[in-house]
C-alpha cells in the first residue's frame, strides 16, 4: 500500500481493515473511510473521465458536490452509476469502477475528443450535428450517447427492498455541523422534539476536519461528546446517511436514508433505503458552505483540489493528497490547510495567494507568492507541476496536488426550492438564502456566517429561538470556546486571466470560461439560457460547485454585479434520489391495493379465471373440465342461467345504508325516478344524473323500514355514489335528517338466477320465497336454515327469475357452498362477469358501456325514469335543454347481423349504406357487444342516431381499427323475452 | 336440511399454517368481533356520543362528525344491537364481517405503524384512547391508540389481505409476527 | 412529496386523504331559476390564479366536504373549514 496514509490522526479505524477494489484493482483502506479517502490513500487519484473531453480528473472535494469522482458502486442488479466516491462509504468487498472511459481509465480513445475541443463548445450539439438531417437520429445521436452521458443504469430488476416512512418533530435541524449540532441541543435542551439529519455517515461536518479545540476539547472529541449526549435525550431522533432533498409545501420535507448502502451483507429485513417525509413545525438549515474552486488553466488536472478537502482528507482520514503540496489561494482557508500540512510533516511547496496582501498566519518555512495567479499546469494522469505568473514573470513549481480555495459559498439550495431567490451580499461576495419566513432559517456558514465559534453561537442562537418559538421554556446553552480558529474570509475571486489551458467551471459538465463567453456572443446571456446552452450546472450537479463561479464570471463579462445576473432555480432533488427509495414498498402487485370478494375462495375452488376490476378482482368465467376457450365456459354459463339455475358473486356491488326521517325525501331528490312512495320491503331501479342531466349511475335501492334503505351501485362507482351522496347531503340540503355508511364489505352477495331459482334457494332458506311471499322486487331480511340472517332481493339482471342473496361476509364461502350442494340435482352453474354481461345485453339491460356520460335517460330508454313532476331532482332542470331532447340525439337499439354467421365489435362505428366513413356521416357507435348462445348468434347494443324510429333498417357496422364492415339489423335491444314473462315466474 | 355454516376470516388464508412464536412486536388479529357503525341523526351528534361512551363494554372510536365504530369483546352482535337501538337519536349497521380488526403492538409498534400512516403517532399528540380515521396502507381504516404501544386499526374486509401484508412487511425490521388473538 | 391539509375534524393530513371537486363559489340554483343560471352553474367556472375556494372531499378520514380557502400559487391555507359551515355562514364568503 502506498504511503498517502499517515502513521496517525483521524476518524478511521487502523484496526479494521477492509478490502476493496477499483477497476478490477484490489486495494485496502480502513472503516471509517469514504472510497474516496481510501483512494487518495492508495495513490489512486485518478478516478474518473470528464463527460465531453474525457480529460483525466481526480478527486476534487470531500462531500456531496463533487464533480468528478462519480463511480459506479456495486455489481449486476445492485449497479449504482454516479455513485459520489466521497460520499460513499467504505465497507469490505465494496468493488467500484470508474465512468466515462474506453477501454480503461488510463487509455481511453474518447480522450480524442479533448484534441477536437474546439469544435465541441457551449452549443455544438446544436451546430456541428445539424447536417445532413437524417443523419442526427441514425448517427449523430447513437455516437454521442456512447461517448456521454454519466454512467449506465443497470435494466436488470432492483433485488432490494425499500421502505416509506413518516416523521413529525418540533425542529428539523437539516445539517450536522457545528451550528446544526448546537442548534439541535439547543432545541432539545428545551423540549421540543428534535429531528438532525446529516448526509454523512458520520455528524460533525466540519469539526471533523479542523485541528481546533472546542469547550478544551478537540473538536472531533467535542463533537463525539455532544452527539452521546443527543442520543440519550428521547425527544431528539438522529438521522446520519440521511440525505434531506427537498422542501415542500406545508413544511414536509423529503429526506433519503441509507439504511444498508454501507454493509457488505444487506439484510434481507432492512430497506436499502428509506425514504421519509418529516413533517416539521420549523426547521434550521445548517448546510453549511461549499468551498468555491479557483477558475484557472488547467484547473481540471488531477490533483488540484479545494484545500478544504485536502485539509479534510488530512485530518479526518489521515491521508496526504500529496508529499509536494501547493496552495492557491484567495483567503485564510489556504493557510490553515498549509499549515496543517505542514504540521503533519507534509511538504508546502508555494501559496500562491491571489491577493496583495493578507493577514494570514504563513506556516514557518512555506514561501508565499503574493499577487500571484496560476495560468496553467502540468502532469498527466496527476498534476507534476503548475505554472505561475507575476508581473509578467513566470515559474514552475512542481508539486503533486495542488489546495485551492475560491472562498465560500452558502448552501442554501433547501430554502430555494419553493420559489425563492438566493440573495446576493456584496460583504459576503456570495449568495446568502432568501429570506422564506420564521418557520425555516438557515444559521451557522450556510448563514454566510464566517468563523466557527460564530457558527456555534449562531446554531445555539438559532435552536433556542426556534424552540421558545414553539412555546418552549429558553434553555440557555453556553457555547463553548473555540481555541485556534482561523479567518476564513476571502477576496473575490471569479476568474484568474491569462490561463494557457481549458479553464474550467463546471468540472462535472466540462464547461469552461470560453464556452460562458461564447454563450454571451451566441446571445444566450440570461443565466438560465447560460445554463442550458453551455450546460453549467446541470446533471447531478445541479449548481452546487461551480455555481457562483458561473454567475460571478459571467456577470464580469458583463460588466454587472451578481446581483444583477441572479441564479439559476433551484429545484428538488438536492442530490439524485433512486427510483427505489420514491417508490417503497408500492411496487409491483403492492402498486394500489387490491380487494377480494369474500367469495373469492369459492369462485377459486370452481375453477375461476379473474379479471381486475378497478381495485377488485371478479370472476370473469369458470372453467370446466374440457372446455378449451372462455367462450365455450361463457356459453355454457348463459345457457344454464336461460335454462336452469346460476350463481354469481355480486359482493363487488357497492352497499350504502342510508338511515333518517329524510331518508324518502333525499332518495326523491338525488334519484330522478320517485322513491317517496316506496313501501318497505319492496327494491327499485333507480336512475342518477348529473346535474348537467346526463345520467351518472343506476342501482336498486330498497326500503328495509321507514326509514332505513340500503342502496346498491355498481362496482365501479360505489365510491364516487357514495361521495355524490355525501356532497348532496353536506352542502345542498344540510337540512334534511339523513345519514349514509357504506356496508360494501360487510355482506357476500350473490345472484341466484334461473327458472330453477327460488327450487334451489328454497332449499336453504326458512321463510316463504313463493311469488306471493316475496314478488318481483321484493326485499326482506330472511333466515337460512340453521338460523344465519340474511337479505334477500328479488333482482334480475338477467331477465330470468332472480334472487341476490346478501350474508355476513365471513360466511359468504360456506352459503355459497350450500347453494352449489343444494342445486346439484338441479344443475347449479357458477357464472361470472362475462356470463353476467351476455345475460344483459340479451335483455337489453345497459351498463356503463352505454352510460358514458353522454347518455340522457331518454337515450336508453328509459324516459319514462324521469318523474318530472317532482319539484326537484338532481340534473332535473338541465334535462330539458334543447340539446338534450333534440330528435337525432343517439338513442339505445340492438344491432344483429344481416349474415348470421358475421360478428362485429364494440366500438365500431355505423354508416349509412354506401356512406364514405366521416365524421360527418357518423350515425352512431356499437357499445356493447357478444355472442348470444341463446340466439346462436352475435348481437349487439349501439347507441344510433334516432336509432328507435329506425327498427328493421339495415345500417353498416364499419370498424376501420380492425378492418372489418359488417352489414346489421337495427332492432329492439331486448333480444329475449321482450314480454318479460320470465322475470315473474 | 339444517345447514353447517363456517364462518371464515378473510385473513385465514394468510395466517393459518404460518403461525410462529409472538415476538415483542406481534400483529394480532381478532378472530370475531363485534363492530357496528353508529351514526348520530340530524342535532343529535352529542346525546348518541355521551350515551356511547356510557355503554359498558363498548369501546367507542370516532370516525368523524356524528360518527363512530363501536367494538366489543364481550357484549355479543345482538345485545350490541339491542344496546344501540336504545339509544335515542342514534342509528346503526353491523360491521363485524365488513371490518377487520388489528392490534399492533411492541417496543417498535409506533415505528411500523409510522411506515403506514402519515398523521404524528406521538403519545403527545396522539394518546392513548384517542382514535380518527385515516388512511393506512393506502386504505380508509380507523386507527386508535389502546395502550403506550399498542395501536387498533379497523379496516375493510376486502383490503385486509393486502393491508396485512404490507404491515407485516414494513414489520420485517423489527421482526413483527402475526396470528389470531386467543379468544 | 407532500402537502398537508388540517382538516377541521381530524388535523393535519396529507392530501392523499382528499379528492378534489372544484369551485365551491357556485351555489345551487332553485329548480326554478332560469336555464341561463343553471347553466353557469354547471359548466360556468373562473380559473383564478390566487386565493381560491374549492371543495375538498376528506374521502381517507371523516368522509366530510370541507371548503379549502387557499392560494393556488403558493399552496398558503387560509382556512379549512366545513362544507356544511361554510354555506350557512355564506354571508363571510370572500
Ligand atoms: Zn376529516
Amino acid at each position: 500500500m502506498s504511503s498517502f496514509r499517515l502513521d496517525a490522526g483521524g476518524l478511521v479505524n487502523r484496526s479494521d481493515a477492509l478490502s476493496f477494489s477499483f477497476d478490477g484493482k484490489s486495494f485496502t483502506g480502513f472503516s471509517g473511510d469514504t472510497l474516496a479517502s481510501a483512494l487518495l490513500a492508495n495513490d489512486q487519484m485518478l478516478v474518473g473521465r470528464s463527460f465531453k473531453y474525457h480529460r483525466p480528473r481526480g478527486v476534487v472535494t470531500a462531500g456531496s458536490a463533487e464533480p468528478n469522482a462519480l463511480v459506479t458502486v456495486g455489481a449486476g442488479a445492485r449497479a449504482e452509476p454516479n455513485a459520489r466516491a466521497t460520499m460513499v462509504e467504505l465497507h469490505s468487498g465494496l468493488s467500484a469502477v470508474s465512468q466515462n472511459r474506453f477501454p480503461s481509465l488510463k487509455h481511453d480513445f474518447g480522450a480524442v475528443n479533448g484534441l477536437l475541443s474546439p469544435f465541441l463548445g457551449a452549443g455544438f450539439y446544436y451546430k456541428t450535428f445539424m447536417w445532413p438531417k437524417p443523419f442526427w437520429e441514425k448517427v449523430y445521436e447513437p455516437l454521442i450517447r456512447r461517448a456521454a452521458g454519466l454512467g449506465k443504469v443497470t435494466l436488470a430488476a432492483d433485488p432490494d427492498r425499500y421502505e416509506k416512512s413518516w416523521a413529525h418533530c418540533d425542529l428539523l435541524v437539516v445539517g450536522g455541523g457545528p451550528a446544526g449540532l448546537m442548534a439541535a441541543l439547543a432545541a432539545a435542551r428545551a423540549g421540543a422534539r428534535v429531528i438532525l439529519a446529516d448526509e454523512g455517515f458520520r455528524f460533525g461536518g466540519s469539526m471533523l476536519s479542523e485541528t481546533v479545540t472546542i469547550g478544551g476539547l478537540p473538536a472531533q472529541d467535542f463533537v463525539r461528546q455532544t452527539i452521546e449526549e443527543l442520543a440519550t435525550l428521547a425527544n431528539v431522533t438522529l438521522m446520519p446517511r440521511t440525505t434531506v432533498f427537498g422542501w415542500y409545501d406545508d413544511m414536509v420535507f423529503g429526506a433519503v436514508e441509507r439504511v444498508q448502502k454501507h454493509v457488505s451483507q444487506p439484510s434481507a429485513d432492512l430497506p436499502m433505503e428509506r425514504l421519509w417525509r418529516i413533517v416539521a413545525r420549523r426547521a434550521i438549515l445548517s448546510s453549511g458552505a461549499e468551498e468555491r474552486p479557483l477558475v484557472f488553466g488547467g484547473n481540471d488536472r488531477p490533483g488540484v483540489m479545494t484545500a478544504n478537502a485536502a485539509r479534510t482528507y488530512l485530518n479526518r482520514y489521515g491521508v496526504a493528497v500529496g508529499s509536494r503540496v501547493a496552495v492557491f489561494t484567495n483567503g485564510g482557508s489556504g493557510y490553515r490547510t498549509a499549515s496543517d500540512l505542514v504540521a503533519r510533516g507534509i511538504e508546502v511547496t508555494a501559496i500562491v495567494d491571489a491577493r496583495q496582501t493578507a493577514q494570514d498566519t504563513v506556516p514557518d518555512g512555506v514561501r508565499v507568492i503574493r499577487n500571484g495567479s496560476i495560468i496553467s499546469t502540468k502532469g498527466r494522469h496527476r498534476l507534476s507541476g503548475i505554472i505561475t505568473a507575476r508581473s509578467g514573470f513566470e515559474e514552475v513549481i512542481s508539486c503533486d496536488a495542488l489546495a485551492m480555495s475560491g472562498g465560500w459559498s452558502p448552501i442554501v439550495h433547501l430554502m430555494c426550492q419553493r420559489g425563492a431567490k438566493p440573495v446576493w451580499s456584496d460583504e459576503a461576495q456570495g449568495f446568502m438564502a432568501p429570506d422564506v419566513g420564521a418557520g425555516f432559517v438557515a444559521a451557522g456558514s450556510a448563514a454566510g456566517v464566517e468563523r466557527l465559534s460564530d457558527c456555534l453561537r449562531d446554531g445555539a442562537a438559532k435552536g433556542a429561538a426556534s424552540a421558545a418559538a414553539l412555546g418552549f421554556a429558553p434553555y440557555d446553552v453556553n457555547t463553548p470556546d473555540v481555541e485556534g480558529e482561523y479567518d476564513p474570509s476571502f477576496a473575490p475571486l471569479w476568474y484568474v486571466p491569462g490561463a494557457r489551458d481549458k479553464a474550467f467551471v463546471d468540472f462535472q459538465n466540462d464547461v469552461a470560461v470560453s464556452d460562458l463567453g461564447l454563450s454571451q456572443r451566441e446571445g444566450f446571456s440570461h443565466i438560465e439560457h447560460t445554463k442550458r446552452y453551455t450546460t453549467a450546472g446541470m446533471a447531478t450537479d445541479q449548481g452546487k460547485l461551480g455555481n457562483v463561479a458561473t454567475i460571478g464570471i459571467v456577470a464580469g463579462m458583463r460588466g454587472v454585479s451578481p446581483a444583477e445576473i441572479g441564479t439559476t432555480t433551484f429545484r428538488p432533488f438536492y442530490t439524485p434520489v433512486s427510483f427505489g427509495a420514491l417508490a417503497g414498498a408500492e411496487r409491483a402487485e403492492h402498486l394500489r391495493p387490491v380487494r377480494t370478494s369474500p367469495l373469492h375462495g369459492w369462485a377459486k375452488k370452481n375453477g375461476a379465471s379473474f379479471v381486475e376490476s378497478g381495485l377488485w378482482y371478479r370472476s370473469a368465467w369458470f372453467v370446466r373440465a374440457g372446455e378449451t376457450g372462455w367462450r365455450e365456459s361463457v356459453d355454457r354459463e348463459v345457457r344454464a342461467v336461460r335454462e336452469a339455475v346460476g350463481i354469481c358473486d355480486v359482493s363487488t356491488l357497492g352497499k350504502i345504508e342510508i338511515f333518517g326521517s329524510g331518508a324518502a325525501e333525499f332518495l326523491n331528490r338525488i334519484y330522478s325516478n320517485s322513491f317517496l312512495k316506496l313501501p318497505v320491503g319492496k327494491a327499485r331501479y333507480g336512475l342518477m344524473l348529473r346535474e348537467d342531466g346526463m345520467v351518472s349511475d343506476d342501482g336498486t335501492t330498497s326500503r328495509l323500514s321507514d326509514s332505513h334503505y340500503v342502496m346498491t351501485t355498481t362496482t365501479a362507482y360505489a365510491g364516487e355514489v357514495l361521495a355524490h351522496m355525501e356532497f348532496a347531503a353536506q352542502t345542498f340540503w344540510p337540512d334534511l335528517d339523513v345519514r349514509f355508511v357504506s356496508t360494501s364489505d360487510q355482506w357476500a352477495q350473490m345472484s341466484i338466477a334461473g327458472p330453477k331459482a327460488r327450487v334451489v334457494l328454497s332449499r336453504i332458506v326458512e321463510d316463504d320465497i313463493s311469488a306471493q311471499a316475496l314478488p318481483l322486487l321484493g326485499a326482506r331480511t330472511v333466515t337460512l336454515k340453521g338460523g344465519l340472517q340474511a337479505r334477500l332481493f328479488r333482482i334480475s339482471f338477467s331477465g330470468e327469475l332472480a334472487f341476490e342473496l346478501a350474508v355476513p361476509a365471513g360466511y359468504g364461502e360456506s352459503v355459497a357452498d350450500a347453494l352449489m350442494d343444494a342445486g346439484r340435482d338441479a344443475g347449479i352453474t357458477a357464472y361470472g362477469v362475462e356470463a353476467l354481461n351476455v345475460l344483459r345485453i340479451e335483455k337489453g339491460f345497459v351498463t356503463h358501456s352505454e352510460l358514458d356520460g353522454r347518455t340522457t335517460a331518454d337515450d336508453v330508454g328509459l324516459g319514462r325514469m324521469m318523474a318530472m313532476q317532482k319539484p326537484d331532482f338532481i340534473g332535473k332542470r338541465l334535462s330539458t335543454r334543447f340539446g338534450l331532447t333534440a330528435a337525432d340525439r343517439l338513442q339505445l337499439v340492438g344491432l344483429k347481423p344481416v349474415e348470421i354467421d358475421k360478428e362485429f365489435k364494440a366500438g365500431a362505428h355505423l354508416l349509412k349504406e354506401n356512406a364514405t366513413p366521416s365524421m360527418a356521416n357518423d350515425q352512431g357507435f356499437v357499445s356493447s357487444v357478444c355472442h348470444s348462445p341463446t340466439l346462436g348468434h352475435c348481437i349487439g347494443l349501439a347507441m344510433l342516431k334516432s336509432g328507435r324510429e329506425r327498427l328493421g333498417e339495415r345500417i353498416h357496422v364499419w370498424d376501420g381499427l380492425r378492418g372489418t364492415d359488417v352489414v346489421a339489423e337495427v332492432c329492439s335491444p331486448v333480444f329475449v323475452d321482450p314480454d318479460a314473462t320470465r322475470l315473474h315466474l | 336440511m339444517a345447514l353447517n355454516l363456517v364462518h371464515r376470516h378473510v385473513l385465514d388464508d394468510h395466517i393459518s399454517g404460518f403461525e410462529t412464536g409472538k415476538n415483542p412486536n406481534h400483529l394480532s388479529v381478532a378472530r370475531r368481533p363485534v363492530i357496528f357503525s353508529v351514526l348520530a341523526l340530524q342535532g343529535r351528534d352529542g346525546d348518541v356520543g355521551a350515551a356511547l361512551s356510557s355503554v359498558a363494554g363498548f369501546s367507542v372510536r370516532c370516525s368523524g362528525p356524528g360518527e363512530w365504530l363501536i367494538v366489543s369483546d364481550t357484549i355479543g352482535p345482538e345485545a350490541a344491537a339491542g344496546a344501540l337501538a336504545a339509544i335515542d337519536g342514534a342509528t346503526f349497521a353491523d360491521q363485524s364481517d365488513g371490518k377487520v380488526l388489528m392490534a399492533l403492538y411492541g417496543p417498535s409498534a409506533r415505528k411500523i405503524l409510522a411506515k403506514c400512516v402519515a398523521v404524528d403517532l406521538h403519545r403527545d399528540v396522539f394518546a392513548k384512547g384517542y382514535s380518527a380515521s385515516m388512511l393506512c396502507c393506502q386504505v380508509a381504516s380507523n386507527v386508535m391508540r389502546t395502550m403506550d404501544d399498542q395501536f387498533e386499526i379497523i379496516l375493510p374486509r376486502s383490503y385486509a389481505g393486502f393491508v396485512f401484508e404490507t404491515m407485516m412487511e414494513m414489520g420485517r425490521e423489527y421482526a413483527l409476527t402475526a396470528g389470531f388473538a386467543s379468544p | 412529496m407532500a402537502s398537508l391539509i388540517t382538516c377541521p375534524h381530524c388535523g393535519v393530513r396529507p392530501k392523499e386523504e382528499f379528492s378534489i371537486r372544484g369551485a365551491a363559489g357556485p351555489v345551487r340554483p332553485s329548480p326554478s331559476a332560469r336555464q341561463e343560471v343553471w347553466h353557469a352553474y354547471a359548466y360556468v367556472r373562473d380559473n383564478p390564479k390566487g386565493r381560491y375556494q374549492e371543495y375538498w372531499h376528506h374521502a381517507g378520514g371523516c368522509r366530510r366536504w370541507l371548503v379549502v380557502d387557499r392560494d393556488n400559487v403558493t399552496h398558503a391555507v387560509f382556512a379549512v373549514i366545513d362544507a356544511t359551515e361554510w354555506h350557512k355562514t355564506a354571508g363571510s364568503r370572500i
